[in-house]
């Protein structure tokens, strides 16, 4: 294979990954950093792996003109986004293969990145796969007797289905962020609250359209790893992961794969069906847009054990490891513990063929991954600032651990922690045989884990560490 | 003593003569000077019978030789007569032509504008014994002998207002107006109001007064000059000068703005423009020419002012008997004494009936709709002409029959109806109570919610099969050239707002030119609005075959038109056309800058008000785009100046018919498009990043000496002095216009 110069576009702790991914493929990196940055783990680990030439200071990750002239400069040939950033910019993907200095850009092509980036069209392009979809409005609606009538028909659906309190969310179809977004409980109560959103959208967001769907309470959130390869005839999935652990923002906190384990706990519905459906849909949907690179298919599940598409994540992702370190390929000499997904999704976005199908593919055991971050759980998940001063963990077989923050004991030079970027500071990886086996070596590698600092107030540290452990008990309960 | 002053004055006629002739001196003026000063120093030694024959003699020859010099006067010559302070001024004319007169606009430098003049005048007319007092609106620009504070009669926006606050009292009252213009252009401040918003609310209210106006011009430049004249009756003084811009402007836009315009450029540029009274008279721009002395009228010349007070009530009374019925007698009479001496014998009624009043309007606009009709080329072939007009009788008679016939009795059966369709529904709500239950027809039980099961079923199927899966979003139908190149633009706003830099393909593609982070918008190519505004693609154009030409014979315009027509395929830089916006049938006209600048002479004019006719015909919107206009062409001289009124009127018309007239601003539009047919709209929306105003940063740098700060003309100070009345995004332009027409627009569209 043509050794190739990728430029990672990226930062932490994804940076890191990618950089240790291009090593091992045997390609070239050069990475960028910013001044407030410059500390970061993938700085040091650029450094060491490639010397300071690799390396080139911008002004912003953000900028997609300076990232680019970075590449010029550097004679890079592909470009890695990661996640963040540019992964799901449309426009840098579609720039970054269309200009006179054509790139390669590690992810899906760019039309499959503007379709399915955009919610209402992924639900529509799903519908005509005959994918299960949340039941509403496929588009925006802006005559008010069809959002009645939608309303109404939503309200009997719920009826039929016996759920006692019926919800029927309204949200302006341009919006985001929680903004115009509103619950109905009472039919009669909807013309209003519609009317009020619609004048919402109207002054804010100058586009009338609402969107109007069911409101489904006590999902489980449930992804599904798909790999393809560029043309979009090969596909295979990496199994399930259940991500329901989640702040009050709707951030995820813990994963775990598989995402149901019907083997040790039991469901009120056939667990099994779900995800052996789940993930034949989203395979068969990959397949039919012609997804060509590594995605996520979010769903939620009901607690009737229905599963619905709720959108597709065109990029890795944060807990891409938990479902590497529980998939196995057969015949493949680094398969022995788990899947580097980054490093299929290098080898895929570079043009390789997937050389295996889904027979070869098997998950095993339970991971878990921690996202451990400086943030009071107890406070409504307020992000804490400050400065780091001792970390570390016990090295065990069945550990891994990523993370930008160097390991520090009291004394030693402080990491800050930077305010201008996600608040992530580590993730970990337990596996296990069992769920109970995964659950116990969870609480082990927390209770191991050494986090101490001092916030700008002077006061200690707050971290989820505690939270994590908490709720480690209750996985996957449903 | 007596000759003392006799030889003065001489000498002052010499001076004057010297002032008008500028830098050239030929053989009459040597022999006046020489002759003059052998006299000087003769004079002394001479007694006081040969100084009186001397002097006499003296004078014969100043007279004769300036009936010689008279004829020998350059356009450039009567541009410096009519601004020499010598020159007649308003003031004269009040106390000369007018029996009586008090100023009602101020006083001298105490008025909200001391150029702008205006008073309440007598004209007595005797006959036989009885004397009858007749009252008029005088209103002009007053340059007082060169008065500092008159502004030389360059007038500000609210001396525009205060003229016309008159105007309309004119009109209560039922008194004719004469207004007198001395005005080398309007005053350029953007203020409350800016100057284009005052001149195109004059004009739209002038269009429309229901009183005679009788405009006299002496100094007529562009813009200021048709704040109010646009009149009735328009006659000229003999050594005025009437144009679209004064030779030096013209100069200076000819020679490039860099290099200062030589006087010999000026010179040629005032003979190119055709700006004086003779041919302005043949063009058909004026009505009568009234003569003026030898070098142009001053002061002192009281037979003058006798002609011209003869002229302006002949004038008015021309006006008034067309549209009122004179006695026979009397309107015989006027017409056979516009040879006669004294017409003051005759008495006319100035004030107009109601009939009158409303034909005297119809009537202004046929004379000014008939003017400037064949300065433009016309390509269509004989046949093609007559079926065209065979055509427009057809929908005429169509338009009248079903809009004004059938409409009235379609009105009441309709309400019938729909009465009818309320009393049922009420009948089937149950609303009757007691009857409504007895009949079974409403129900008081608690409700289940009623769904049809397929309803249920389609809850989770695609909601519209056959538009795909694709995207919903538009994805523009015309995409721009400028979208192929991959190169990175730099935003203005970077240094203020942080921009960061935008890839050519994605602004000009899908951004729409817009930028993404602060809104600025850069310039698009005007076929990006026809495709994905406008709908060109299932357009009709009409009246593509009327093509701009050069009525003036301007020289050298002749080949840059060509090469304007051959670098954008059109004959004018009007695209007029009848399409559909969203299902509503709009009658649309555009204004193309790539051609010429987008600036408006005949043929774009004529194209308007067919548009605007076509509009009123089919009773449908009409909506006007301006993307982009930098004036009126400067090379069809009056030709183009004349479209102001012209459009303006027809649009009135249409307005007044019942009619939606919508303007649409992008780029940059200046000067008399703004100050007339853009201006007067009810209805004006600009897009964001546009420039709206009289006249350019560079121009009024050189006519006031103000330098103006960067964001004068913006289309945000546009909006906050009430001049347009919304800012759109480039993007929503379609769906707002949408918006706009069922908003303002009826039922029908046709509202009112």
């Amino acid at each position: 294979m043509a050794r190739h110069t990728l430029l990672i576009a990226n930062r932490g702790e994804i940076a890191m990954r990618i950089l240790r991914a291009c090593v091992t493929l045997g390609h070239d990196f050069v990475c960028v950093y910013t001044t407030a940055d410059a500390q970061s783990g993938h700085v040091r680990l650029a450094r060491e792996l490639g010397g300071p030439d690799r390396l080139f200071r911008i002004n912003s990750y953000q900028d997609p003109s300076e990232i680019l002239a970075v590449a010029d400069a550097s004679q890079a040939t592909a470009v890695h986004p990661g996640y963040g950033f540019f992964a799901e910019d449309f426009r840098f993907a579609r720039r970054v293969v269309e200009r006179q200095r054509p790139l390669i850009f590690i992810g899906p092509s760019w039309t499959l990145v503007r379709d399915l980036g955009d919610k209402i069209n992924t639900k529509r392009i799903a519908r005509a796969h005959s994918v299960p979809t949340i039941p509403g409005s496929d588009r925006p609606i802006y005559d008010e007797m069809e959002a009645v009538e939608l309303a109404q028909t939503i309200f009997a659906f719920q009826q039929d289905q016996g759920i006692a309190e019926g919800c029927v969310l309204v949200k302006a179809s341009a919006g985001g962020g929680g903004m115009g977004i509103e619950e109905v409980y009472d039919l009669d109560k909807f013309r209003s609250v519609y009317r009020r959103i619609r004048n919402y959208a109207k002054r804010n967001l100058s586009d009338e359209g609402v969107l109007i769907e069911q409101r489904i309470f006590d999902f489980n959130h449930l992804e599904v790893q798909v790999l393809a390869e560029r043309g979009g005839k090969n596909a295979v999935h990496l199994g399930t992961r259940n991500c329901s652990v989640q702040s009050l923002g709707r951030q995820k906190r813990i994963e775990v794969a598989p995402g149901f384990d019907p083997a040790s706990l039991t469901y009120a519905f056939d667990a099994a069906g779900v995800l052996d459906a789940i993930t034949r849909h989203s395979v068969n949907m990959s397949l039919q847009v012609g997804y060509d690179n590594v995605g996520t298919w979010e769903w939620i599940v009901t607690p009737r054990g229905e599963p619905f598409l709720m959108e597709v994540n065109t990029r890795i992702q944060v807990e891409n490891g938990v479902s590497g370190v529980t998939s196995r390929i057969q015949g493949r000499a680094d398969g022995a513990d788990g899947v580097d997904v980054i490093a299929e999704q290098i080898r895929l976005g570079l043009g390789e063929p997937l050389g295996y199908t889904q027979q070869n593919v098997s998950t095993t055991g339970v991971g878990i991954e921690y996202r451990i971050l400086a943030e009071d759980p107890l406070d409504r998940f307020t992000p804490c600032l400050g400065r780091i001063e001792a970390f570390g963990w016990v090295a065990e077989p069945w550990l891994q651990v990523f993370t930008q923050v160097p390991t520090l004991q009291l004394g030693d030079e402080p990491y800050e922690i930077p305010m201008d970027f996600d608040p992530n500071l580590a993730l970990g990886i337990v596996w296990g045989q069992s769920l109970d086996e995964a659950r116990a070596r969870g609480v082990e590698f927390l209770g191991g884990l050494v986090l101490q600092g001092t916030d700008t107030r002077g006061e200690p540290l707050r971290t989820n560490v505690d939270f994590l452990k908490n709720r480690t008990q209750t996985l996957l309960h449903f | 003593m007596d000759i003392d002053k006799r030889t003065q004055e001489l000498a002052a006629r010499l001076t004057y003569i010297r002032d008008i002739f500028g830098q050239r001196e030929n053989a009459s003026m040597a022999m006046l000077r020489t002759r003059l000063e052998e006299f000087l120093e003769q004079a002394p030694h001479l007694g006081m019978r040969e100084l009186s024959r001397q002097v006499g003699m003296l004078e014969e020859l100043f007279v004769l030789l300036e009936g010689k010099l008279e004829s020998e006067l350059t356009p450039m010559d009567r541009v410096r007569i009519v601004r020499h302070p010598q020159r007649i001024c308003l003031k004269d004319i009040l106390e000369n032509v007018y029996d009586n007169y008090t100023e009602i606009g101020g006083q001298d430098e105490w008025s909200i504008d001391p150029g702008m003049l205006i008073a309440r005048a007598t004209i007595a007319r005797r006959m036989g014994k009885k004397t009858v007092h007749q009252s008029v609106m005088v209103i002009g620009q007053e340059k007082g002998h060169g008065q500092e504070f008159r502004n030389a009669g360059s007038i500000k926006p609210w001396g525009n207002a205060n003229a016309l606050y008159y105007m309309r009292v004119a009109e209560i009252e039922n008194i004719p107006i004469h207004s007198y213009v001395f005005t080398p252009g309007a005053f350029p401040v953007e203020d409350y109001p800016g100057a284009a918003q005052q001149i195109s609310k004059n004009l739209y209210v002038m269009a429309g007064l229901k009183v005679p106006i009788i405009s006299v011009f002496s100094e007529g430049g562009s813009g200021g000059a048709e704040a109010i004249a646009l009149a009735d009756k328009r006659l000229m003084l003999s050594h005025g000068y009437y144009s679209v811009i004064s030779p030096e402007g013209a100069a200076a836009i000819e020679g490039g703005l860099k290099d200062k315009a030589t006087p010999e450029l000026i010179e040629r540029c005032a003979s190119r423009l055709r700006i004086t009274a003779a041919d302005n008279l043949e063009l058909g721009f004026i009505d009568r020419v009234i003569q003026e002395p030898p070098l142009g009228a001053r002061p002192e010349h009281y037979d003058f002012f006798r002609q011209l007070r003869r002229e302006v009530i002949r004038a008015t009374d021309e006006v008034v008997d067309s549209v009122d019925g004179l006695g026979p007698l009397r309107g015989m009479a006027i017409r056979r004494q516009a040879k006669a001496a004294d017409p003051q014998d005759i008495f006319v009624r100035w004030s107009l009936g109601g009939g009158a009043r409303t034909k005297l309007v119809d009537r202004r606009f046929e004379k000014f709709r008939a003017m400037s009709r064949t300065a433009c080329r016309d390509n269509r072939s004989l046949g093609a002409r007559i079926y065209s007009g065979l055509e427009g009788m057809l929908w005429s008679a169509h338009s009248t029959l079903r809009h004004d016939f059938l409409a009235r009795y379609k009105r009441h059966l309709l309400h019938m109806l729909e009465a009818l369709e309320a009393e049922l529904r009420a009948l089937r709500q149950g609303v009757g109570g007691p009857l409504g239950k007895f009949l079974g027809l409403g129900d008081g039980q608690q409700r289940r919610l009623e769904v049809p099961p397929e309803a249920l079923e389609r809850l989770t199927l695609l909601s519209c099969p056959e538009e795909g899966a694709c995207r919903l979003e538009d994805t523009w139908v015309y995409v721009s050239p400028k979208s192929r190149e991959d190169r990175t633009l730099t935003c203005p706003n970077t240094p203020t707002h942080g921009c960061l830099d935008l890839w050519g393909p994605d602004l000009f593609g899908e951004f729409a030119g817009v930028c993404s982070h602060c809104g600025h918008h850069f310039p698009m190519e005007f076929q990006w609005y026809l495709y994905n505004v406008f709908n060109f693609a299932q357009a009709y154009e009409f009246n593509s075959e009327l093509e701009s030409s050069n009525p003036l014979g301007y020289e050298g315009f002749d080949l840059k038109l060509e090469q304007a027509k051959r670098q954008t395929g059109l004959g004018s830089a009007c695209i007029t056309f009848e399409t559909h916006i969203e299902g509503v049938t709009t009658v649309v006209a555009v204004l193309v800058s790539p051609f010429r600048g987008g600036t408006v002479g005949a043929a774009e004019g004529e194209k308007i008000i067919r548009a605007a006719e076509r509009a009123m015909l089919k009773r449908t919107p009409f909506i006007l785009y301006s993307h982009g206009t930098a004036g009126i062409r400067i090379q069809e001289g009056t030709c183009g100046v004349i479209q102001m009124p012209r459009v303006t009127m027809a649009v009135r018309r249409y307005i007044e018919a019942g009619g939606l007239y919508l303007v649409l601003y992008d780029t940059n539009s200046f000067a008399g498009p703004v100050a007339s047919f853009l201006g007067c709209s009810a209805y004006q929306f600009a897009v964001r990043s546009s420039n709206i105003g009289f006249a350019g940063p560079g121009v009024i740098r050189e006519t006031t000496g103000v330098e103006v700060p960067p964001k004068y003309h913006r289309a945000f100070s546009a909006l906050s002095r009430g001049h347009i009345q919304g800012i759109w995004d480039r993007r929503e332009i379609k769906k707002n216009l949408h918006q706009a027409l069922l908003t303002m627009g009826g039922k029908n569209l046709y509202y009112r």
